[in-house]
């Protein structure tokens, strides 16, 4: 009698679940059975289910159609393994296992396609920062970015980053990616780069949880190597940009990533070292964005400044862009596809403490926010008048910030890093310009290389233990974070810099990375693309270095 | 010039590295940490930069 009382709890519990999309309780935590089950041994998963119990619609009640939408999606569609025995508790908890992988694959794809749609923000700011006779050339560079970056990765760059990243959870485990190079130095294992998933076949990487992180991260690669081509507008070739391109995708960005996110070294600091949870980089301030900066940063120094950018007292002048519309629509499309970028790094949104996507899509949002604040402020006081360019460079600042520390810090923690982020790009912005007189003609190397810095940073002091990996900063009682995340910061700047920058000196050297002076002066889009992104206007000459504005 | 700036940013990335076999101290590893990334900021702002704004285009 209890055994038969039993069976029918166990049924309904199973079917109930199943109805409710999958919630994984079984999956999750089988080995903790409910108080009154405990002595009772767990039925075999073979053993065929009532389906009657389930109370599954009559077949004539469904040819009426389902207006309320009650009746569609029951226990007839759980498929059944084997027909003769009908359904049994082993179909139930498989298609509970699966539909909680489906739920995160499909919100890791969705969080990508919205990460993709970031290069269309990343196009229209870049173009409408820069002069209208340069605006077929940037908005070319951004365009193809893309499918650069997509070939290199393809080949090599994601093989390179998640070749050994075995064991992402969310997602089924991944587990053909079991490949990482490493040496042994010091007693201590430093993994460098992975070796599964060339081509994204080598190494049984035909897969399709394999096919889902490739696509995640892909689109983070490309915001990366998109940063660049701000900060090089105006006066770099074409041809030297594609290259540059190749290699950030191939290399130099799938080499941070891995030591990152591949279970590289730089994850293990705290394992070898004892430094807090190692770096801890949540969406990427680091591997993203200080990467893109820090490469922006490289080629910028090599390219040099735009003719009349600076008088020869060293002065500087401002070359406004043409279309502030455009450059905060693009922002607004920016600040839009964050709410992929960081919500979307947690990789799922059911199990494992997936569902602090809410926190991390707030955290978002708020240090968008005070960044925005932060930069109008600066420049209301400091010149009279809330500047529109600087506002929205705040505004993604203090995205940019808030990447890394996302999944890690409370809503205090994100306002105030940030607004601090805000207030440092409007800084960095005037040394970039006016100190060390490095041409930067949309601010990519402060929006992206010194706030990521700063993000990175961030971790290690505000992050509350609360988020995932239990990552815990300098504020709440681990200055060893704070360490690893500042170890990270000297190694972007000292490896990833230092290896973009090598790189693009061998490209000036064979190709050149600059255009002529007079392309420059008549404007990239016909010497280098053949054709004006605004034929039907009149350009007229003006100002400075005779910048061109519409007519 | 370029080469030195070059130099003293990889000694920067290499310190800390140093500086987590050298000591076990979590004091001595952030001051290892510290003095690497002054000296990468010194490399790439100090050396390098100059280095090529010495021949800038807009000094001619």
């Amino acid at each position: 009698m209890r055994r038969k009382k039993f069976n029918v709890l166990i049924r309904g519990f199973v079917l109930a679940t199943f109805l409710l999309c999958g919630v994984p309780a079984w999956a999750q935590t089988p080995s903790q059975p409910t108080t009154s089950t405990q002595a009772t041994p767990a039925p075999a998963m073979s053993a065929p289910l009532a389906v009657k119990e389930a109370n599954p619609p009559a077949a004539d009640q469904m040819a009426k159609g389902d207006p309320s939408g009650t009746l569609t999606g029951n226990v007839n569609d759980v498929p059944v393994s084997n027909p003769k025995v009908g359904l049994t508790l082993g179909d139930a908890v498989n298609q509970i296992g699966q539909n909680k992988v489906a739920i995160n694959f499909v919100w890791t794809l969705v969080t990508g396609f919205l990460v993709m749609f970031m290069q269309a923000g990343f196009a229209a700011v870049e173009t409408g920062l820069c002069r209208a006779k340069n605006a077929n050339h940037t908005m070319m560079m951004n365009f193809m970015v893309y499918g650069l970056g997509l070939f290199a990765y393809w080949v090599c760059g994601f093989a390179l980053q998640m070749g050994g990243a075995a064991g992402v959870v969310s997602l089924g485990g991944a587990a053909p990616l079991s490949g990482e190079f490493a040496l042994h130095i010091a007693g201590k294992t430093w993994g460098l780069w992975g070796t599964h998933g060339f081509f994204l076949t080598q190494g049984g990487t035909y897969d399709v949880a394999v096919m889902v992180l490739f696509l995640f991260e892909m689109v983070f690669m490309d915001t990366a190597a998109t940063i660049v081509t701000g900060g090089c507008a105006e006066r770099w070739k074409f041809a030297a940009f594609a290259m540059s391109s190749v290699f950030l995708a191939a290399i130099t960005y799938p080499l941070f990533a891995n030591w990152a996110w591949g279970g590289g070294w730089l994850s293990q600091l705290g394992a070898n070292y004892g430094l807090g949870a190692g770096y801890a980089d949540f969406a990427g301030s680091g591997v993203v964005h200080a990467v893109g900066g820090l490469s922006a940063l490289a080629c910028a120094i090599i390219i040099g400044p735009r003719i009349g950018k600076y008088n020869r007292d060293g002065s500087s002048n401002a070359i406004p862009g043409h279309d502030i519309t455009m450059v905060l629509l693009g922002c607004f499309i920016l600040a839009f596809g964050w709410f992929g970028f960081n919500p979307g790094s947690t990789l799922g949104a059911s199990g494992g403490g997936a569902l602090r996507i809410a926190t991390i899509a707030v955290d978002t949002m708020l240090a968008g926010a005070t960044g925005s604040f932060g930069a109008v402020f600066y420049m209301w006081i400091r010149y009279g008048k809330p500047d529109a360019s600087m506002s929205g460079n705040g505004l993604l600042a203090g995205l940019v910030a808030i990447t890394a520390p996302s999944g890690f810090v409370n809503t205090i923690g994100a306002a105030i890093i940030g607004l601090v982020a805000g207030l440092i790009v409007c800084l960095s912005v005037e040394f970039i310009d006016r100190i060390a007189h490095i041409d930067d003609p949309v601010g990519a190397i402060s929006v992206h290389g010194t706030c990521g810095l700063w993000g990175v940073l961030s971790v290690g002091l505000f992050a509350d233990g609360t988020g995932m990996g239990n990552v815990k900063g300098l504020f709440y009682g681990n200055p060893g974070q704070l360490v690893a995340q500042m170890i990270g910061v000297a190694t972007l700047l000292g490896c990833i810099f230092t290896l973009t920058f090598v790189f693009n000196l061998f490209v000036d050297y064979f190709v050149g990375q600059r255009v002529s002076a007079q392309a420059e002066l008549e404007g990239l889009d016909i010497p280098e693309m053949g054709a004006l992104g605004y034929p039907e206007f009149v350009l007229k000459m003006q100002g400075p270095g005779m910048a061109a504005g519409v007519a | 010039m370029k080469f030195m700036g070059l130099l003293v940013t990889v000694c920067g990335w290499l310190l800390p590295l140093v500086g987590l076999n050298l000591t076990s101290s979590l004091a001595g590893r952030f001051i290892f940490a510290l003095a690497g990334i002054g000296l990468c900021l010194i490399g790439i702002l100090g050396i390098l930069n100059p280095a090529y704004v010495k021949d800038a285009i807009w000094k001619k």
